[in-house]
């Protein structure tokens, strides 16, 4: 395949991307190429940029992107406001998915449909239609009908947040995926009706990136790269069997500057980069 | 005020409210009382406590003094969705029967104008009136008094269900005015009413309505207000008394009235008496909302529920004064008062002041205000699922008011206030 072959079928292509909060670098070049129908992993310790790195894909205000470009479909993503990179097809799992009292979830989520469907210049659903599609998404992810029409996350437990978040993606249908930290707070049955729900929305050309510290998610979302990052790079890239030895060894060897050996599983993702 | 400005008023006043007393009636005594009254205070400055946050400046501007004509048209606003067939109209402060529908009327409802009362009331009428709306210093029950004319009275007597649109409009496009509206709601008997007063105005308006309610023994009075867009001066009070069992629920919408002032004083005076006081609102540029409200708890076993929430932007002005007089003998009494607020901009402006006198000791009376800002989280999630950030914002006031109009049960009412309210939301100041 040549170079440019490769450039031409991206999704997404990060290069050099620096970023901050608050006047705090973060992100230090990180980057990170994606085909369509791919699932990358990115793990990496706390403090390392992963949620960073999520929210700057999905436009969050908070985060400065300082230097570096990121294209989207061959698009300038830095570009565009957080909801044309929805409407454009990028969907954020948020780690902590936000609660809004007072906006039942149904129109919520009809709300959110009907804006992306003006977007692409389609018609907009009615309520009957509406309720029909969400219900067979519904039971997609396992979900209890009753939460339609209670306010938005609110009062929601941990898997309950998680699985809207996964509902609103299978609503949306995203071109990519960005699940932040999803396995976080929940326990093993409710990460496993997760990762169903998001193992249902895999192929095509849906691709996903999963962050996450543990490898626990990936036994479920088997990932096609798995990357390391540390403070705000990619270290390390390889197939799935990296994210069993990250769980061996940990990231401790990230501290100490003393990388291990190369295993076999090694891919030379960054290359063109 | 200085001198001149109220020169304006009282000269106006003179002339027109000895014009009105030359009819027969038996409130000439009340007008006078009202001129007499009025000359003497005037509007109140800012130094008075009661005002401290409500400029009534601007209404020394020419124009106000006087009444607007009886005469003048309906502004054109979309009809509200109601699930009520008896309408009533005002235009300027007159009832319109030509205008109205009564005919769905149960026989156990009355409605008359007030100047048709006037007229042919008696003495005990007019003691109770007297009662209900006793005579004050109070700037707008003065204006009402000295210019006493039309308005409305209710009433229901007996087992009966009614669901009545009232409908004022004001008509300031060819002169400005002032109508000055007197209303009495008498329930006894088990009555339930239920009262929409829509408020529409057009051009340099001061529509001053005051309204003596009493809502009898396990009689229950549901009354929605709603002030449709590009109402100038609106004021609005009610003496409201409860009876035993009673129930009165209120609620006042609006957005995009340049200044509105709300008094509102509820007196539950028989046991298992129960009010509830709700407002939402939507204010920008120059615009100032003032709720005015106490809760007279006067015996044992009532309760009142008070929520509030305005949304400001520009450099609007809320305030909120809230009064919960828990009287001696009023054991058991359980209050609950809120109010909230988002501020949108640097130079929007909430101030609040709850008031609790508690002379019972066992109570439950509990109180709380917030002001915030939009909340940024929520705005970030609803723009990363596509939805603009505009629209973001809309629906921001309609989570943060859905407590306040959540109980509407008429959906397609509720719906329209609501997009109301969004529609007024004024634009992010800087679009990123």
């Amino acid at each position: 395949m040549s170079e440019n072959e490769k450039e031409g079928s991206m999704i997404l292509e990060v290069n050099d991307l620096h970023a901050s909060v608050e006047d705090t670098p973060i992100l230090r070049g990180l980057n990170l190429n994606v085909k369509p129908g791919e699932v990358h992993a990115i793990m990496g310790p706390n403090g390392s940029g992963k949620s960073t790195f999520a929210n700057v894909i999905a436009g969050h205000e908070d985060y400065a992107v300082d230097s570096g470009s990121v294209l989207y479909n061959g698009i300038d993503l830095l570009d565009l406001s957080p909801e044309e990179r929805a409407c454009e097809g990028i969907f954020l799992a948020f780690q902590y998915p936000v609660s809004i009292p007072g906006i039942s979830n149904a129109y919520f989520l009809r709300s959110a449909l009907n804006a992306v469907r003006r977007y692409r210049e389609e018609s907009e659903v009615d309520a009957v239609d509406f309720l029909q599609l969400v219900r067979s998404k519904m039971a997609l992810v396992g979900m209890d009908e009753k939460l339609l029409q209670r306010s938005v996350n609110d009062g929601f437990s941990g898997g309950e947040k998680k699985r809207n978040e996964i509902l609103q993606m299978a609503v949306l249908d995203p071109k990519l995926a960005i699940l932040d930290e999803t396995d976080s707070g929940l326990d093993i049955d409710a990460l496993r009706i997760v990762a169903e729900g998001v193992n249902a929305l895999r192929g095509g050309d849906r691709s996903f990136i999963v962050v996450t510290h543990y490898q626990r998610l990936l036994d479920y979302i088997v990932p096609d790269h798995v990357h390391v990052l540390s403070q705000g790079q990619i270290v390390r890239s390889g197939d799935k069997t990296l994210a069993h030895e990250l769980e061996r060894e940990g990231y401790s060897w990230l501290d100490s500057g003393d990388k291990p050996k190369k295993s076999e599983a090694d891919q030379k993702v960054q290359e063109a980069s | 005020m200085n001198n001149e400005a109220l020169q304006h008023w009282n000269n106006s006043l003179t002339g027109q409210s000895e014009g009105l007393s030359s009819t027969e009636d038996l409130f000439s005594t009340r007008r006078k009382a009202g001129v007499d009254s009025f000359q003497k205070n005037g509007f109140p400055g800012r130094r008075h406590e009661e005002w401290r946050y409500t400029s009534l400046k601007s209404l020394s501007e020419e124009g106000y003094p006087a009444c607007l004509p009886h005469e003048g048209n309906l502004p054109e606003v979309d009809e509200l969705i109601t699930s009520s067939d008896i309408r009533i109209v005002l235009i300027n402060g007159v009832f319109r029967k030509d205008l109205s529908d009564l005919t769905a009327l149960p026989d156990e409802v009355r409605v008359e104008g007030f100047s048709d009362f006037r007229q042919r009331a008696n003495t005990q009428e007019i003691e109770n009136f007297d009662r209900m709306l006793p005579l004050s210093d109070h700037p707008f029950q003065s204006l009402g008094d000295a210019l006493l004319d039309d308005g409305l009275v209710v009433t229901a007597i007996g087992n009966t269900d009614a669901r009545i649109h009232i409908l004022h409009a004001y008509d300031g496009t060819d002169t400005s005015g002032s109508a000055h509206i007197t209303g009495m709601i008498h329930l006894e008997g088990g009555a339930r009413l239920e009262i929409l007063e829509e408020f529409r105005s057009q051009g340099q308006v001061m529509g001053n309505t005051r309204w003596g309610i009493h809502v009898g023994d396990e009689c229950t009075l549901s009354r929605q207000r709603i002030l449709r867009p590009g109402c100038d001066v609106v004021f609005h009070g009610s003496r409201v008394e409860v009876g035993k069992a009673g129930l009165f629920q209120d609620l006042i919408a609006g957005s995009g009235s340049r200044l509105v002032r709300n008094e509102i004083h509820v007196s539950l005076n028989g046991a298992g008496g129960h009010t509830d006081l709700f407002g939402g609102y939507v204010s920008d540029g120059d615009e100032v909302v003032d709720h005015h409200t106490t809760i007279e708890h006067a015996v044992a076993d009532c309760t009142s529920r008070e929520i509030y929430r305005g949304v400001l932007g520009g450099k609007s002005r809320g305030a909120f004064t809230g009064m919960i007089h828990v009287h001696q003998d009023a054991q058991r009494t359980d209050a609950k008062q809120s109010n909230d607020a988002i501020l949108l901009s640097r130079n929007s402006e909430m101030n609040t002041r709850p008031r609790l006198e508690i002379y019972a000791d066992d109570v439950k009376c509990t109180h709380g205000a917030t002001v915030g800002e939009l909340d940024e989280g929520a705005l970030f999630y609803l723009r990363s699922r596509g939805v603009s950030l505009e629209e973001a914002r809309r629906m921001m006031v309609r989570a943060f008011t859905a407590e306040v109009f959540g109980e509407i049960e008429n959906e397609g009412l509720r719906e329209q206030i609501i997009e109301q309210l969004q529609a007024a939301m004024p634009a992010s100041e800087c679009v990123t």
